[in-house]
């Protein structure tokens, strides 16, 4: 069993909501994506931390999600931007009109060569990530849910050694790919994660939001909430399963009735046991699963829904979501 | 003569000679066009033809996502806003197909209905008032039935689809009777026991419906005059030519290429039933596409059902327009409420009935307007506030319906448009 615990040390008010977050290891300073369509640099070590906002060209909808290479920051909205800015300078130095829907998620392989974005145009692009050019498109994931409702391609994750690339939608379908091929390895489905009501209210809610590959590369886990009864409201368990994608085999599925909603974040430690999970309804959590044990090792409520966490080698965490940005310590 | 009674017909008897009666000035050499100097004549012909199809967007759908957004805004959401055809109208981004369609339609932004709960705010919307302990009034169909109809007409007068459960309500028709009331349709397209029963012929079924007639007259003349008992027997009157109705819901007698247009949700099947049904002569259907109600994921149950609502309501719009029928038919798009100009922190708003939007499509409508502004984070209406009872005067003098009409309940004069309200005329033609 996983034998850490992790305490809030902090928290501070923000406005409006913010999606995601990126921590600079060097300066420790912030850096999120917010619903006021703007990129901000957030110094939790400052005396009294403000948000500071990237000024130019930027986005012009909700700023969705953020990834950092080295003092480069990208980030990526619902406007269909991808946007290159200079962390020192705080100032845009490349905006590419990306994708023709929202952008979900977007994520940078461990050696900061390649991104990959995912949107509700239902395509998953890698680019390069310096300069910005389009490699690969993947259409195939089903823009249509076997409803005739658009779907929505949430969540994306690239392996540690850079050579697996995998989305996920609001289906439950999971594609995992070799990069350098293209080629398809794996289809898997999590139906759980989406729930239609097909009586009471007809329409749906639910996917995959959250995506991770473990450090060695052979299980993947996505996150999301279980089977819904009212689906006005997130009332969900916050639900995890985690496959040997080559097998195809579930190896483990996780809820949680403590703390209802979307597990909007997952990641694994590197021992390949130990799953952290955020997320939330009206509140938030931070979960942490003992993957051996298919038990919680540890948990705390969040102050905020958590739409964004970033981890400092398993010693600090920093969450941030509606209204708020948290920090936490983990001992042990 | 003959053309007298051709116009006299589809008018009703009774209203002709109620009208007739009370106007000395209608001679017997009268023409038709003597007829329509007679307003109220001329009113009854106007209303000839004209229909409703009220889309009813159940649970209350946001006007943020659709009529009014607010770009930029703390409460604006992720959406932006999008040109229409129709030069400083601006909609969301999640309607394109609507942009590109909004000649025939006016938006009021600025209904301030006051009440923001499920039954009561649905209810106001239904009858134009708040409800009143002691008097059930008839809804906006019944009263569109009532007014709408032939007399003469085999067809329904109203007819409600309600497919989903939640807040499911079944119209009403108050104290107009059961003669107003709406064929409901819940679980089939096709409404329920329409179809004779194979043990029973044909003729079985005329003479039955003879010998139950004979008993009910015997019935009534029993006990005086009841009005329970006329409208009881006022809608079996009309079960035959209603029984023969049946394929009027059935989509399959359409080609395939006009049900694609429609599209595969039973929202698309339903418009394109209310469609078949307007086409024959029915004055009010209602198709209720529930349930908006977004407390959590607004923004995601708002990509998924307004990709619905523009796709239907553009098919919609566009297959009456060929067929030559928009100008006679008037499409509503209503719900109870709005929902708040907050998110809250399940990324979703709740109930808000303090200023928010509809739209009005064909039949007597100014297409491409906009009546009504709300503040610049949509709090509240800053101009032109309309009330439930504002919107159906409106709809009613759209429908060339006078709605200054007062029906009687007993000695009870009420008026069909709430006191104190009156129509928008900014949005009609």
């Amino acid at each position: 069993m996983f034998e850490a615990k992790f305490n809030k040390t902090n928290d501070w008010g923000i406005p409006g909501i913010a999606f995601a977050v990126c921590r600079h290891a060097e300066s420790g300073k912030l850096f999120f994506g917010s619903s006021d369509f703007k990129v901000h640099e957030f110094d939790p070590s400052a005396e009294k931390p403000e948000p500071i906002a990237f000024e130019g060209d930027g986005h012009q909808s909700y700023v969705t999600t953020v990834a950092l290479i080295g003092n480069t920051l990208i980030s990526g909205g619902y406007d269909g931007r991808l946007i290159w800015w200079n962390t020192a300078e705080r100032k845009a130095v490349r905006t590419q009109d990306a994708h023709a829907k929202w952008i979900r998620n977007i994520v940078v392989s461990a050696d900061g060569k390649l991104l990959a974005s995912v949107a509700d145009d239902m395509t998953c692009k890698l680019w390069d990530a310096q300069t910005g050019e389009l490699q690969q498109t993947f259409s195939d994931h089903v823009p249509i849910t076997e409803h005739g409702y658009p779907s929505m391609l949430y969540a994306v994750a690239i392996s540690m050694d850079g050579k697996l690339l995998a989305s996920a939608d609001k289906q439950g379908y999971i594609i995992v790919r070799n990069i350098e091929s293209g080629e398809t390895l794996a289809t898997l489905h999590a139906p759980i994660m989406y729930t239609w009501d097909p009586r009471a209210r007809r329409h749906s809610i639910g996917g995959i939001r959250s995506l991770a590959f473990s450090a060695d590369g052979s299980q993947i886990a996505a996150g999301g909430i279980g089977t819904i009864g009212n689906i006005d409201h997130l009332g969900g368990n916050a639900r995890v399963e985690v496959f040997d994608w080559k097998s195809a085999e579930r190896l483990h599925e996780l809820e949680d009735s403590k703390y209802k909603g979307l597990v909007e974040r997952l990641e694994f430690h590197p021992n390949g046991k130990t799953l952290l999970t955020a997320g939330g309804d009206n509140g938030g959590f931070v979960t942490i699963y003992d993957l051996e044990s298919k038990k919680i090792a540890h948990q705390e409520q969040a102050p905020m829904h958590v739409h964004g966490h970033v981890l400092d080698e398993w010693k600090s965490l920093y969450t941030v979501g509606h209204g708020k940005i948290a920090a936490w310590t983990i001992e042990g | 003569m003959n053309q007298l009674r051709n116009i006299i017909a589809p008018v009703g008897r009774r209203r002709f000679l109620g009208s007739a009666a009370a106007s000395s000035a209608i001679a017997a050499n009268m023409t038709v066009l003597d007829l329509l100097q007679n307003p109220v004549m001329a009113d009854e012909v106007k209303r000839q033809g004209k229909r409703v199809i009220l889309l009813w967007l159940a649970g209350g759908a946001s006007q943020f996502e659709t009529w009014d957004p607010k770009p930029g805004r703390p409460t604006g959401g992720p959406f932006r806003p999008i040109d229409t055809n129709v030069s400083g109208i601006q909609i969301s981004e999640l309607l394109p197909k609507m942009a590109a369609n909004m000649q025939d339609t006016a938006i009021i932004r600025s209904l301030n209905t006051k009440v923001a709960d499920h039954g009561t705010g649905a209810a106001i919307l239904e009858t134009g008032r708040i409800p009143e302990p002691g008097v059930q009034f008839p809804d906006l169909g019944a009263i569109c039935a009532r007014e709408l109809a032939r007399a003469d007409s085999k067809v329904p007068d109203y007819v409600s689809m309600y497919a989903a459960t939640e807040g499911r309500r079944h119209g009403y028709s108050g104290f107009l009777g059961s003669r107003y009331a709406p064929i409901m349709l819940t679980d089939k397209m096709v409404p329920r026991n329409l179809t004779r029963l194979e043990a029973v012929s044909d003729v079985d079924h005329v003479q039955r419906n003879d010998l139950r007639r004979l008993l009910a007259q015997r019935f009534e003349r029993g006990r005086g005059h009841s009005s329970s008992v006329t409208s009881h027997n006022d809608a079996y009157e009309r079960v035959r030519g209603i029984m023969a109705s049946e394929k009027l819901f059935d989509i399959e007698q359409e080609s395939q290429a006009m049900r694609d247009k429609y599209g595969p949700t039973q929202f698309g099947q339903q418009a394109l039933v209310a469609r078949r049904l307007c086409e024959a002569g029915v004055p009010f259907v209602k198709v209720a596409r529930a349930w908006w109600d977004s407390h959590g994921q607004n923004f995601e149950t708002h990509r998924e059902l307004c990709a619905d609502l523009d796709h239907v309501m553009d098919a919609l719009l566009n297959d009456l327009k060929e067929r030559g029928l928009l100008e006679h038919t008037l499409v509503i798009t209503l719900g109870e409420f709005g929902r708040t100009p907050n998110i809250n922190a399940s990324l979703g708003r709740d109930h808000f009935a303090n200023a928010w939007s509809c739209s009005l499509s064909g039949c007597g409508i100014k297409g491409g307007t906009v009546y009504g502004k709300t503040d610049e984070d949509g709090h509240a209406v800053v101009d032109g506030e309309a009330k439930a009872g504002d919107l159906f005067a409106t709809i009613f003098k759209a429908l060339a319906i006078d709605w200054e009409t007062e029906y009687h309940l007993g000695a009870r004069p009420i008026p069909i448009t709430d006191f104190g309200c009156s129509p928008i005329d900014a949005v009609l033609a």
